[in-house]
């Protein structure tokens, strides 16, 4: 192999040594269940865009491009928000059994 | 990926629904396959020579093993992933089995009324307490909460993702698996009349009336919900099986009246104290020559420490008390408390008759037990166990 070749090993993406642990182990099981909450909801919002994405570009729209230049009404960012608050009381089931809606 | 169920009561959930369903589907496989496989390397490489390094010795009990795992990272992570996908199993299944409740109701009604199947409950029946006051699987509810087909509902398609696709297409590879052993393994024994024990929703008592189309099939079981939906899933598939709410080990049928007595992973949600009684009434009802067979984990006794361990996490972590109990005993000692003798004892494993091929079942089937870390136990490579007896003749 020539000597001006580009070397392409993996770059790494972790930094060296010990990482400091902030936390005592009280919670560890909580924030277990939150996160794979968020990966599933995170997954099933990737098949939704997947699907819009397959979709519009079935009927000749073209979503992708569209919708990295979009800007958000007031009234969407108000959606959005109660989607969010909504996405939260899943997030953190275990740790109030009896919760309220956030904001409410 | 979750198993697309065949029959009229699917559910039809939401796109939303089905991508939660099919990543948790994916997460339990993952967590069966890889997961597992990094849980034993870490036993083997770290946590099992630290024992040894303490102890001068190999754990010799799964306790043993237990309890130098509880400390062990790897574990706790494996534990409480799998907790968690057990959860979301039931809660990614249960909003669309509410909002299709009315609707299934209405199906259940409708496919009662056709088909030559039956349902016969009894409201005089006491739910025992390992069943109503328990949510086995952590399933929420359990499994006999309401009069309606929503804990059949729950269970069904929950055990479509719970599954990840070991259990077969139709959820049934139990029971093709158990039927085509004793089809192939005994083909001179031609049952006539089949019972199913603790069959819940029916998807194994209709693998035995699909292996023996010309068999009378019946099922029992203590929860009249799970017996409203098997009822209808049954007659939706066209199989006519006869489901009775009824305790299996306080059966009403006649003596003599049933050439195989059949359970899977029924037992070990039994007290060893039932497990007897349960005998007792299969051996009763059975016809002289009759068998009874029951797919179940493998015992202890045929296990490695590690192995035995593994299984066994259900017992502690997913609502399931008796499971250890049962495990623990011989099952040959356990058919003798029934009434069967030593000499009728049969135990068997075989591979999963939905993915195996033909010649490769058949060799199996006439092959002695063979036990390692893969029986009974849902992974790639997986074998079922069965074991029974048949009544003596005279």
């Amino acid at each position: 192999m020539p000597d001006s070749s580009p070397n392409t090993d993996p770059l790494p993406v972790d930094a060296a040594g010990r990482r400091p642990a902030f936390f005592a182990p009280d919670g560890v099981d909580q924030i277990l269940t939150m996160v794979l909450e968020l990966a599933t909801e995170l997954w099933v919002l990737r098949e939704r865009v997947f699907v819009i994405e397959a979709v519009a570009a079935e009927h000749g729209l073209p979503l992708k491009s569209g919708v990295e230049s979009y800007a958000l009404t007031d009234a969407q960012r108000a959606e959005l928000a109660a989607m969010r608050a909504e996405m939260m009381n899943q997030l953190f089931r275990t740790l109030n059994q009896d919760h309220r809606p956030v904001g409410g | 990926m979750p198993i697309e169920l065949s029959h009229d009561l699917k559910v039809k959930h939401s796109r939303d629904a089905q991508s939660r369903q099919d990543f948790i589907s994916s997460l339990r496989g993952f967590i069966l396959n890889d997961m597992a496989a990094g849980m034993r390397a870490r036993f083997d490489d770290e946590v099992e020579p630290a024992f040894e390094r303490q102890h001068g010795r190999a754990p010799k009990t799964q306790d043993e093993v237990h309890a130098a795992m509880r400390r062990d990272p790897y574990f706790k992570f494996y534990s409480s992933v799998r907790y968690n996908a057990q959860e979301m199993v039931w809660r990614s299944v249960i909003p669309g089995v509410q909002a299709d409740l009315p609707e299934l109701s209405s199906k259940v009604d409708q496919l009662s009324q056709t088909g030559g199947g039956s349902l016969t409950l009894d409201s005089s029946l006491a739910v025992p307490e390992n069943v109503a006051g328990l949510d086995v699987h952590l399933m929420p509810g359990g499994y006999a909460n309401v009069g309606h087909p929503g804990a059949g509902a729950v269970y069904d398609n929950g055990l479509a993702v719970f599954s990840a696709g070991f259990m077969g297409p139709d959820l049934n590879d139990i029971g093709l698996s158990m039927s085509n052993y004793v089809k192939h393994r005994f083909p001179d024994f031609t049952p006539e009349r089949i019972l199913d024990c603790g069959c819940t929703v029916g998807h194994n008592a209709a693998a035995w009336a699909q292996t023996y189309p010309d068999a009378e099939v019946h099922g029992v079981d203590v929860s009249a919900s799970v017996l409203i939906y098997a009822h209808g899933r049954a007659q939706s598939l066209g199989l006519p099986v006869h489901y009775h709410q009824m305790d299996a080990t306080d059966l009403t049928f006649p003596d003599n009246s049933f050439d195989v007595v059949f359970t899977s992973m029924f037992l070990h949600e039994l007290s060893v104290k039932d497990i007897k009684r349960f005998f007792a009434q299969a051996h009763r009802v059975l016809r002289p020559g009759g068998l009874l067979i029951n797919m179940e984990l493998p015992p202890n006794r045929e296990l490695k420490p590690y192995d035995q361990f593994y299984l066994d996490w259900d017992c502690y972590y997913n609502k399931e008390p008796y499971y250890r109990a049962f495990r623990d005993q011989n099952p040959e000692d356990l058919i003798q408390a029934g009434g069967f003798r030593s000499e009728d004892f049969i135990q068997f494993t075989v591979p999963q008759y939905s993915f195996t091929p033909v010649d490769a079942f058949n060799a199996a089937v006439n092959a002695p037990p063979s036990f390692d870390g893969d029986t009974g136990r849902l992974s790639a490579s997986l074998s079922w166990f069965g074991f029974g007896g048949w009544k003596a003749k005279s």
